[in-house]
């Protein structure tokens, strides 16, 4: 057979691996920022753009899309072109790939910065940007499958079904999430509210580490970890049997991020089981690779990419086992809203998509350069300072998250809570604190060390911009399975059709899950004294939302006595029917704040409370590491917006009257001049039209519809939405 | 066709190959850029984890669809923790006076007792050294609600909901209101920074001595 010549695309890959360094700085910069800012209220600069609430987006977003995804994007365009012995399908439209995905992150970056957030965690981004990263995603598709089907080799490789996977469960996740109806040029509400946005979203959050997080890195895994070991993969029958489960069970598994709450049990016990049933599946991959190193062990010693690789496999195998065990009921009852959670999702970011990401680039470089890599000796303290720096980040947080959850939980003999002042809870883990805030810091060392040994190779090395390949051309396919051909085998052939199972195998969870919280009205018993929000409060609430409170605060009282001790009564599914988004929160940083507005409640503190806390927290409680937020003092009201705001609002099917967005404005002036009033009578001086006027509103109302007196709860079917 | 793909294959793996390493057979026809692919089968241990995890799956599910079990069901497993604290409380309650009878606490006890409740929850509103800030100053001598220590009782338990004071009833036991009581009587005079300016009507007290009625009460109360 004839040999065909042709190059692969470096330049592609390179520009891919520079982004994925200059990105991964920036995201480990703002995590350290971060993490000075909850414990030191003086980092957020006194400043509404450097504030906890939209720095903490900028960071996890900045980590995720743009410094794994470019390193997911890295791995692709170099794995792909060399597995399928083809070059990529189309130069211009993996520019357009790659100008538009850092188009994407810069303007996330600054959009998050200047408050404009959908307030659902690690899909903040608002409806043009949605729209950008889809069309980038199908760029990037079109790119990927039209390089498989000009493949030269028969079979696809078991990296490549990983990346269909990642293609087409991201591509189904982020559509169906990020559903909502724009509202002016940069602001939306999500078509969900309340109890099935929170299911939607999680569904796409926890499948965001499933398919973002995960399966690419599988794939990067499958490729690099062979190549850079030069062994075989242990086993291709573990590849297929943890592909096909992996992908089909991780789906399910959303709801665990939803114990406790209101959400229906039978959800809950899906994410359970499916969370548990996931640990065979993920241990998979991580037995399939670490067991590849079998005869290589010897090179593990002195290699700093294999023991990267190692210790990210193992990082791996530690958070997909910490997973389902943080899925057990009786262990998310203490894991849940402390930073337990932080440091579990650390072990995964810092450990396997870090260390991989790492070893991945130690790998190319010097290669895309054809020479050797600058200094083994730097990449050894590289490795060693990344992985002191993952205990020094996690093991305070385990500490400080039980230690926590353990104060909020602890009663007296009297049958008090023995620490009612949140607070108290807060100042234990300040130490803890600044110790993660030093494992952040030397993993930021670490990475700068890399960027070093990168820049001192690629100026040793010229750059190979076109490798020459050679490989004859793929032979005509019979289009049945043969006799002798395995199932997976004659599938592995058929990259479509593998696409379509793939699929198959990845909506039967979702569809399952969610359909039912529509069809099933007991799934959300309607709770008639449950009322649409005020103007006022609309307003305020999505300051709230602009603010990204909820990355503090959550508003979820969960069925335990220690919390309906501390915050009332626990929440229901009924009561979050006009929430769009959904404001639950994943973590309690402050106090939860459902019942915040009970005025027989346990929280209830009076407008000038609020007023004087919003501007200066550390007046009212000294110890209080909440940031300022002196601005909304100062701005006043859009009332402009508030026409769209409540028009947006009934298209989506919340019970206005009708016209009533040209009534909105006086019924928003006279609520604002009450509260106004009210603060007035207390001595505080401020016109009724400022922003801290509408989030008083917004808190003085959370959680109070249920307490209403007169009309009682009514579980029976009754038309919402 | 298919004997064109078979041949095809065959060519490449005329006979079986084996990893020298491990002696194990690799995957025929399979070779990506180098990588082959190994036929070791699944780790038992690994395939029975998977299928308890799933047997585990289905009871769980069974015992939620089919049994009803209130460990699961959250509602119902609220109800049982609360009715639990409820009978543990009410089984512990006669004990625990004839206990606190025995304790002769002394006045220091009382005020630190109160500090601590103050600073805990008051401090809050009022200022961690009393001297008010949404709510009143305690370390002068005026009173909006009354200056004696029924009228603060009545005040901690009810709140005065309209100006933002809650109820405390449920947070504090009887022996930390008393001695929370005791110790803002104590803040008087003591002149803290920033005082917020007196309200209310200025409260004189009877003639019984602060110290003697704190113990006596404190007493009748244990």
């Amino acid at each position: 057979m004839e040999l065909q010549k042709f190059t692969y695309d470096n330049k592609i890959t390179r520009n891919f691996a520079v982004a994925t360094m200059v990105w991964g700085v920036v995201g480990l910069l703002v995590g350290l920022l971060v993490a000075l800012q909850i414990f030191i209220p003086a980092m957020n600069f006194n400043f509404e753009f450097t504030t906890f609430g939209r720095t903490r987006p900028v960071h996890t977003n900045a980590v995720i899309f743009a410094f794994v995804g470019n390193a997911i994007f890295t791995a692709v365009y170099y794995s792909l072109q060399r597995l399928l012995k083809a070059r990529m399908f189309s130069d211009l439209l993996g520019k357009i790939h790659f100008w538009g995905w850092q188009l994407i992150i810069v303007s996330a970056a600054v959009t998050l910065l200047a408050g404009y957030t959908t307030g659902k965690e690690y899909a903040e981004l608002e409806w043009p940007i949605d729209i950008a990263i889809t069309l980038v995603w199908v760029v990037f598709g079109i790119n990927m499958f039209g390089t498989i089907l000009q493949r030269r080799t028969t079979h696809i490789y078991v990296a490549i079904w990983f990346y269909i996977a990642t293609w087409v469960t991201v591509a189904v996740l982020h559509i169906v999430n990020s559903m909502e109806l724009p509202w002016s040029a940069l602001k939306s509400y999500p078509v969900y509210a309340g109890i099935q946005d929170a299911l939607v979203q999680w569904w796409y959050g926890h499948n965001a580490v499933a398919f973002f997080l995960t399966t690419p890195f599988l794939g990067l895994m499958y490729y690099f970890v062979p190549k850079a070991a030069n062994r075989p993969v242990y086993s291709y029958k573990l590849s297929i049997v943890h592909f096909w489960s992996l992908i089909f069970i991780y789906i399910w598994a959303g709801p665990h991020h939803l114990l406790y709450n209101s959400l229906p049990d039978w959800l809950q016990a899906l994410g359970t089981t499916f969370s548990v049933m996931l640990l065979a599946p993920s241990w998979g991959g991580m037995i399939n690779g670490l067991l590849t190193l079998r005869g290589a062990w010897d090179k593990v010693r002195k290699d700093p990419i294999l023991k990267m690789f190692v210790v990210g496999i193992t990082a791996y195998g530690m958070s997909t086992f910490e997973g389902p065990l943080l899925s057990f009921k009786t262990v998310n009852a203490i894991s849940h809203f402390t930073d337990w959670t932080v440091g579990h999702a650390h072990i995964g970011a810092l450990g396997w998509n870090g260390l991989l990401t790492f070893g991945m680039t130690y790998w190319l470089i010097p290669r895309l350069y054809n020479t050797k890599l600058y200094s083994v000796k730097l990449a050894n303290a590289h490795f060693w300072i990344a992985t002191l720096a993952i205990i020094f980040y996690a093991v305070p947080l385990y500490i400080g998250g039980i230690t926590q959850a353990l104060m909020w939980k602890q009663f007296t003999p009297e049958g008090f809570l023995m620490y009612p002042n949140f607070l108290e809870t807060v100042s234990q883990l300040i130490p803890m604190y600044a110790i993660r805030a030093f494992g952040g810091g030397l993993y930021l060392v670490g990475m700068l060390l890399l960027v070093y040994n990168v820049v001192k190779t690629v100026q040793a090395g010229s750059f190979v911009k076109e490798e020459a390949a050679e490989a004859p051309a793929l032979k005509p396919q019979s289009k049945a399975k043969t006799g002798s051909e395995s199932w997976h085998g004659f599938l592995e052939r058929k990259p479509i059709r593998f696409l379509i199972w793939a699929t198959i195998a990845i909506l039967i969870g979702g569809i399952i899950e969610i359909v039912p919280t529509y069809l099933i009205k007991t799934n959300i018993p309607t709770i008639s004294s449950v009322k649409p929000y005020t103007p006022l409060e609309l307003h305020g609430r999505d300051i709230y939302i602009k603010e990204g409170c909820y990355n503090c605060h959550s508003q979820m009282i969960r069925p335990f006595r220690s919390e309906t001790e501390r915050y009332g009564e626990y929440s229901k599914a009924g009561e979050f029917v006009y929430d769009r988004p959904f404001q639950f929160g994943s973590k309690r940083t402050g106090p939860d704040l459902a019942r915040e507005g009970v005025k027989t409640g346990r929280l209830y503190k009076p407008n000038a409370w609020h007023y004087n806390h919003f501007i200066d927290p550390q007046k009212m409680n000294e110890g209080s590491i909440m940031p300022p937020y002196p601005w909304l003092a100062k701005k006043d009201i859009d009332l402009k917006s508030t026409a769209p705001r409540i028009r947006a609002m009934m298209k989506l099917g919340v019970p206005y009257p009708e016209n009533y967005e040209h009534k909105a404005n006086d019924d928003l002036l006279k609520q604002a001049e009450e509260i106004a009033q009210n603060l007035r009578e207390a001595g505080i001086e401020t016109e009724s039209t400022k922003e801290i006027i509408a989030l008083i509103a917004y808190m003085q109302r959370l959680g109070t519809d249920i307490m209403k007196p007169v009309e009682e709860e009514t579980v029976e079917a009754e038309d919402h939405d | 066709m298919s004997t064109l793909e078979e041949k095809q294959n065959d060519n490449k793996q005329p006979e079986v190959e084996i990893d020298e390493v491990t002696n194990v057979k690799l995957i025929g026809g399979h070779e990506f850029d180098g990588i082959r692919e190994l036929e070791n089968p699944l780790p038992p241990w690994l395939k029975y984890l998977f299928y308890a995890t799933i047997v585990f799956s289905a009871a769980y599910l069974i015992l939620l669809f089919v049994f009803k079990d209130d460990s699961i069901i959250q509602d119902l497993e609220y109800q049982k923790e609360m009715a639990e604290a409820r009978g543990e409380l009410e089984k512990e309650a006669p004990e625990e006076g004839v206990e606190a009878v025995a304790v002769v606490r002394t006045e220091e006890d009382i005020l630190a007792s109160g500090e601590k409740t103050f600073t805990k929850i008051c401090a809050v509103c009022h200022g961690k050294f009393g001297e008010g800030l949404v709510g009143p100053n305690f370390t002068d001598e005026y009173w909006i609600h009354g200056g004696s220590r029924e009228d603060q009782y009545k005040i901690i338990i009810n709140g005065v909901i309209e100006k933002g004071m809650i109820s405390y009833k449920n947070q504090l036991s009887e022996t930390q209101i008393q001695d929370v009581i005791s110790y803002i009587h104590s803040l008087k005079g003591t002149n803290p920074p920033n005082p917020k300016a007196p309200e209310g009507e200025k409260y004189v007290p009877e003639e019984k001595p602060e110290a003697e009625k704190n113990t006596t009460e404190n007493a009748v109360d244990a």
